[in-house]
């Protein structure tokens, strides 16, 4: 079976545009996963890129998805996942259009949609911003069902003219952070959030919305590869989150993203992003984190064998979790980036308390596949991520002996120097200015003149420079 | 008549007791310049070429201002017949006389002879052109403007003409003396109302800057404008990169490109942005940043004008990917030989080859020659002879070592420690480079703040002064607070420093 679906057309064609596929079986059950969310677009998501990704649990996860997807009003989504499916296994009965259903589907949402326009309308005839707010609001909601993020978005949008109190504003821009992250715009996310943020709640109602700023702009921030905004945001997630009540109607905690998540999310950032100590007192140390991290208890293992510089352990760990982090939807595009630079910080703190390693005992260590482990330590001392030298005759990775004393000489004879001459390039201004010179438009008759001159001035210098005659 | 002449000119002995006070001498020394400037040219050539001979009697570094005259009466005299007398051939008595003069005169008479001094420097480099060989000038000129002034800092057009000479002569070396002396002053026009007010401001007075003798009314200098002071700066500049100092040529050229502008460019700042953006590269440098002070709608010109330079200099940071760099010359090839920069371009291309080295020492401490000939594609003797070179020239920290090991051939080693090697420096080496650093920039500092002194005496300036004056009563005050501004923002960019 398995097989079968792994030479599908559909993955075929993946492998063929060079995307990653998953092969190995991951760790994780599908069903107990994918009942962490509640929502049908997250769990949509989800399905659907676990689905596309791996071959081993494509069947499940399509059906699941597509039985999701008849429950909502969404139409466009579920032929596009019928037609990826049919592409892996034509034979499923799941894979065959129910066209009678998206017909009837699509009548019912145009008649919703026009019944909330026509609602909306005779509010606004009335008046009454109360009724015109929710009455946009339905309309997002609406949209936003039927897969139309942008015009949900607007609608939401046109709520904030008619909002009576702060509430409502934040709720309305929660909706609209909501939205930015279903479509993965994550600079909207991040704007919207900040909005969340300037609305001014007092007392319990910030409080409960603490938690669920800090785990978006984790979120976002992660997405946009700023992985140490990203750790802080995770870190000081407040664990009331575990339990926080919906806010906008929206369980944020099933709806977008899981405490696990954030226990996995913000073990990677921090790892990829934090030295060793920051990690023990920050994130061990955390009180907060510490109930997130209960839930992921690998990811805290990875964090203890870092933190205990036995840096290869940690990698084998989550080595063998990477199958699991490819199939979740918000980490897939950024891992290899997370990864690498956890390898990175690893080799970096691996060899801090050394004067000299060689080579092959890095190799060992960090164990590489199809390239040398010099290029890669070549490519960090480039990039200045490590602060070594390579002896390629001895194989020998060797930490350059430190001066400051005669560093401190050099930089303030080049900071002199280069003040030294700013200053002559200042002195010179000043005194063409003070001689009231100055280069000035030409006028008119005077333009064939000077270019002629110009001329002039090229070709004596085009003399000069030929005669000088490097060689 | 002749012993008349040499009477009135041994009138003025510098050295006299009368003349210990500054302001007589000032006194004595101007109206002794009048004086001469009155004698007809008839008196001045009589007794020539006999023991009676003014140029005879005289000392040339004790009665300077009379040696002076009676020198360019005595040139004008011959010079005036079409062809150039043997005398004043180089080698000729009068010439040796002219070049002995322009070597040993003394430099505070020189300061009230302006004219004559002047035209005596003109008269070596017109000689010197006239019998075909202008190299015989270069020596004379530069050190009549070092004995003048020692700083050489106060811009003269004689500066012009001396680098000009340097150039066309390809005698760059020889220019190095003065090019090393950065101008700190223009001449400028102090304004009378100004001039009554200082005291102790005569010519002969031990002052700090050569400015303050050599102005427009001094004579020493013809009527400067923007595009000679540009045209030095730039000439200056090819003649650092004749000697191969690119850090120099590049300082320059950053002059020409600071003048100030009403947001169009010359034809010299255009010229001076294309070398700069190739000895940007030649330098090292990372970042290329024009100054800031540079008007920008300019800069924008200039770099609309040489976009080809551009992405020369964007292939020369590409270290990866050397066969760029080579095919971007080749398609230029017709704009560099155009614009006279081709020789700059082929050291461009030399130098890539030479950072893509020097950048290994930031990467490994030790690799096998044939590593780095792979990469280079040339053979390891080659490449070793290359090393070599680099090493010796002091590009590298860095020596070259027979492995005993099987494979490996030649090693290239790097030396970690910076006190370690052939480039290294000892602390008290830096510490006397720091020290000296220092002394500069006060020296700097000082001249800055003449400058800015100097602005405050603009027409502008001074209009303005009157008017506030006129409704203020007496006040001196807003002068006074201009001058303590321009000593505050001084200090704030020294303090550092100290």
């Amino acid at each position: 079976m398995a097989s079968s679906v792994e030479q599908s057309p559909f993955f075929q064609q993946k492998r063929a545009k060079g995307d990653i596929v998953v092969t190995d079986p991951p760790k994780f059950d599908l069903d107990s996963y994918i009942g962490n969310y509640t929502a049908g677009s997250t769990r949509i998501d989800r399905l659907h890129h676990i689905g596309s990704h791996s071959p081993f649990l494509a069947v499940d996860a399509y059906r699941l998805a597509i039985s999701e997807a008849k429950k909502g009003k969404n139409v466009g989504l579920y032929t596009a996942l019928v037609e990826v499916f049919s592409g892996i296994a034509p034979n499923d009965p799941a894979a065959l259009m129910d066209t009678t259903w998206a017909e009837k589907k699509t009548r019912d949402t145009s008649h919703e949609q026009d019944r909330l326009e026509h609602e909306l309308k005779s509010y606004k005839n009335n008046l009454i911003k109360e009724s015109i707010r929710m009455g946009n609001e339905d309309l997002g909601h609406f949209y936003y069902d039927t897969g139309d993020y942008s015009s949900a978005a607007k609608a939401y949008m046109k709520m904030r003219e008619h909002c009576t109190s702060s509430k409502h504003l934040a709720d309305m821009n929660l909706r609209l952070v909501y939205v930015s992250i279903t479509q993965k715009s994550w600079m909207g996310v991040q704007t919207n959030l900040a909005k969340v943020e300037a609305a001014q709640l007092k007392g319990d109602d910030k409080s409960k919305l603490e938690p669920i700023v800090s785990s978006c702009s984790g979120l976002a921030q992660m997405s946009l590869g700023n992985f140490r905004e990203a750790a802080k945001y995770f870190i000081n997630t407040s664990p009331a989150y575990l339990t926080t009540d919906p806010s906008a109607n929206i369980t944020w905690q099933k709806d977008v993203i899981s405490p696990n998540d954030i226990a996995v999310y913000g073990g990677l950032c921090a790892l990829a992003s934090m030295d060793r100590s920051d990690l023990q007192n920050k994130v061990l140390g955390s009180n907060e984190f510490r109930n997130f991290l209960e839930l992921e208890p690998h990811i805290r293992r990875a964090i203890n064998l870092f933190c205990n510089s036995k840096y290869s352990a940690c990698l084998e760990v989550l080595e063998s979790y990477r199958t699991d982090y490819y199939l979740d939807v918000y980490l897939f595009p950024v891992l290899n980036t997370v990864y690498s630079r956890i390898r990175s910080t690893s080799i970096v703190q691996y060899f801090i308390p050394f004067s000299c390693v060689t080579l092959d005992e890095m190799a060992s260590k960090f164990p590489v596949s199809g390239f040398r482990i010099e290029d890669e330590l070549e490519e960090m001392i480039n990039s200045g991520t490590l602060d070594a030298r390579i002896d390629l005759v001895d194989r020998l990775l060797i930490s350059p002996p430190t001066n400051p004393h005669h560093d401190v000489h050099t930089d303030a004879l080049a900071m002199a120097d280069k003040y030294d001459h700013t200053l002559r390039l200042r002195l010179a201004r000043l005194n063409m200015l003070a001689a009231g010179v100055e280069i000035k438009q030409d006028k008119g008759a005077g333009e064939k003149m000077s270019s002629a001159m110009g001329d002039g001035i090229g070709a004596s210098l085009r003399g000069l420079g030929s005669k000088m005659g490097f060689t | 008549m002749t012993a008349d002449l040499v009477t009135v000119l041994l009138q003025f002995q510098p050295e006299s007791p009368e003349l210990k006070q500054r302001r007589d001498y000032d006194q004595a020394a101007r109206s002794f310049v009048s004086q001469l400037s009155n004698i007809s040219a008839s008196h001045w050539s009589k007794g020539a070429d006999t023991p009676q001979d003014v140029l005879a009697v005289l000392n040339p570094s004790v009665n300077s201002i009379a040696y002076a005259f009676a020198l360019r009466h005595r040139i004008t005299a011959l010079a005036d017949k079409r062809s150039i007398p043997d005398t004043l051939k180089p080698g000729g008595a009068t010439w040796n006389k002219l070049v002995l003069f322009l070597e040993t005169f003394d430099p505070v008479q020189m300061r009230y002879a302006g004219q004559e001094w002047r035209k005596l420097v003109d008269y070596v480099e017109q000689i010197a052109r006239a019998t075909g060989s202008p190299g015989l000038a270069i020596a004379p000129i530069r050190s009549a403007m070092t004995r003048l002034d020692s700083t050489t800092g106060t811009f003269t057009s004689t500066h012009l003409s001396f680098v000009q000479l340097c150039m066309e002569t390809r005698s760059y070396a020889a220019a190095e003396p003065i090019l090393d002396n950065y101008i700190h002053s223009l001449p400028s026009k102090i304004p009378a109302a100004v001039r009554e007010g200082l005291e102790y401001s005569v010519p002969c007075a031990d002052v700090a800057s050569s400015g303050e003798y050599i102005h427009q009314g001094s004579g020493h200098s013809d009527k400067i404008t923007l595009a000679d002071v540009q045209e030095y700066y730039l000439l200056g500049a090819m003649a650092f990169l004749g000697l191969r100092q690119f850090k120099k040529a590049q300082q320059l050229l950053e002059h020409v490109l600071i003048a100030p502008s009403n947001n169009v460019a010359n034809g010299l700042m255009l010229e001076a942005y294309k070398k700069w953006v190739l000895t940007s590269c030649l330098v090292g440098a990372n970042d290329r940043t024009i100054p800031r002070t540079a008007n920008a709608a300019a800069v924008k010109n200039v770099k609309a004008a040489s976009k080809a330079y551009e992405a020369l200099a964007e292939a020369y940071t590409q270290l990866g990917n050397l066969p760029k760099l080579k095919a971007q010359i080749r398609a230029g090839a017709e704009i560099w030989a155009e614009d006279g920069n081709d020789g700059l371009v082929s050291e461009v291309l030399e130098s890539q080859m030479r950072s893509y080295v020097s950048r290994l020492s930031r990467t490994y401490s030790a690799i096998p020659v044939s590593n780095i000939a792979n990469i280079l594609s040339g053979s390891p003797e080659e490449v070793t002879q290359y090393l070599d070179t680099l090493i010796k020239d002091g590009y590298l920290n860095a020596r070259i070592e027979q492995n005993d090991k099987a494979n490996t051939g030649a090693v290239l080693r790097f030396y970690l420690d910076p006190t370690n090697g052939p480039l290294a420096k000892s602390e008290k080496q830096q510490q006397q480079a720091l020290f000296e650093q220092t002394l500069r920039t006060n020296i700097l500092a000082e001249q800055v703040k003449n400058a800015d002194y100097r602005l405050t005496l603009t027409k502008e300036y001074m209009d303005n002064l009157r008017r506030q004056n006129k409704k203020q009563g007496a006040g001196g005050d807003a002068m006074d607070m201009a001058w303590d501004d321009g000593l505050d923002a001084e200090e704030d960019l020294m303090t550092d420093l100290h």
